[in-house]
């Protein structure tokens, strides 16, 4: 799935929002253990290096969130961000 | 100045840790303290991680035990983890914990002379061609590496106890207070000032410690909601002097401690008092943290550590103290 495409979709005031969110919800996953350890390469990469919240970042968490918490993720698009679009992106490509 | 460290548990994979040391490093903190127990994950592959995803923080274990990791192999493992975060590396180490040493089948026997003798051991690994060493615990013959460590690393001792105290303040280059309560902290500064004076140093070559259960959140509830289950397990280990000093029930603290053993957590937890709560951890809103750090430092300590569980959300509260905590000490 290309990520980075999907976060194109995601309007900037609200990209700040999105990172806080899908950084808790891999943070809190009782399935951390599922997380590939390239993924986990890229993601401390990726926060070493800055906020989580360009278009590199976003997307690394956006892959890290669906594939540790797929329900919540497309839940929380939909519901507390108000991105029903990137929602049914992931779902549809998931 | 205070200096701000945090300590994380290796509870969870790698990379979460991970992930919050890289945090705390961008948010100001300048220590980074990673527990070693067995039942956890492994302090070095840990700390190692951690090394090549920051640049500044110093790191090392908070605190790791002789009886466990014999000195010449911690020796080994901070001199190799030096390579890695050259500079940045410290050394904590004290008697480790009756429990789980008891669940290896270890016994803590003379833990005074264990911990001076493997300081001695670890500091003369680091410097010396070959260490022999005949001491009333350890022994070493001609023990030596086949690499030349780069820098010394300082070591800090972690104390409890009178005694304890006492020999870190002479031999420490710090001191991990495992204290977060004034009264303990003042008692325990002067343990080690007494120890500093034996051993003909000046206050400022030791970086003293108070390394605390921290939990901070802007509602106090939820913040002493978290403290809840790290604060059971202190009371549970705590000895009947530190319960008398602050008025806690030694039977009380007894069913907590045979609560915990028989992993009936809610009724452990359900024991847990306010009291117990304010007396064996740092917890609040960030004010009521300022408050309580304020007072510590009037103790004379250089150094404060936060530890778990840091908050109910782990990012969000060291935002919360790198924000609203740190500043307040900066002025």
């Amino acid at each position: 799935m290309d990520y980075r495409r999907i976060v194109k979709m995601v309007p900037a005031a609200k990209r700040e929002k999105l990172s806080t969110k899908l950084m808790d919800l891999i943070l809190k996953s009782k399935s951390a253990d599922k997380m590939p350890s390239n993924l986990v390469r890229t993601l401390l990469h990726h926060w070493q290096q800055g906020p989580l919240t360009t278009e590199i970042g976003l997307s690394t968490l956006l892959e890290a969130a669906v594939i540790l918490e797929s329900e919540k993720t497309i839940e929380a698009l939909k519901e507390m961000l108000q991105l029903p679009d990137v929602a049914e992106a992931i779902r549809a490509v998931g | 100045m205070v200096r701000f460290g945090i300590e994380f548990v290796p509870s969870e994979p790698y990379w979460k840790t991970v992930f919050y040391a890289i945090q705390a490093e961008k948010r100001g903190f300048d220590y980074l303290w990673i527990t070693d127990h067995f039942n956890n994950r492994n302090v070095y592959v840990t700390l190692t991680a951690a090394a090549l995803h920051t640049e500044k923080i110093k790191l090392g274990p908070g605190v790791t035990n002789p009886y466990l990791i014999n000195p010449v192999i911690t020796a080994q493992a901070v001199a190799s983890l030096n390579e890695v975060a050259t500079g940045r590396v410290i050394l904590g180490i004290g008697a480790g914990d009756k429990t789980t040493l008891k669940s290896t089948g270890v016994e803590m026997h003379k833990p005074l002379t264990a911990v001076e003798e493997s300081v001695e051991i670890v500091r003369r690994m680091m410097i010396e061609k070959s260490v022999t060493f005949k001491g009333n615990v350890f022994k070493t013959n001609n023990a030596k590496f086949f690499f030349k460590p780069t820098t010394e690393i300082p070591i800090y001792v972690g104390a409890q106890g009178p005694k304890m105290l006492t020999l870190a303040g002479r031999i420490g280059d710090g001191v991990l207070i495992n204290a977060g309560h004034p009264k303990d902290v003042d008692y325990a500064v002067d343990r080690v000032k007494k120890g500093i004076q034996q051993a003909g140093k000046s206050l400022t070559d030791v970086d003293i410690a108070a390394y605390t259960s921290f939990s901070v959140h802007e509602d106090m509830k939820k913040a002493a909601q978290a403290a809840v289950p790290v604060v059971a397990y202190v009371v549970a280990g705590s000895p009947d002097v530190v319960l008398q000093r602050h008025g806690v029930n030694k039977e009380k603290a007894e069913k907590i401690s045979g609560a915990l053993k028989a992993s009936k957590w809610g009724q452990a937890f359900g024991l847990v008092s306010s009291r117990m709560i304010e007396a064996f951890s740092v917890c609040g809103t960030p004010d009521m943290c300022i408050e309580r750090i304020t007072e510590l430092l009037k103790s004379g300590i250089s150094q404060f550590v936060i530890g778990s569980p840091i908050g109910p959300n782990v990012r969000k509260a060291i935002d919360l103290i790198s924000d609203k905590i740190i500043p307040h000490f900066e002025k």
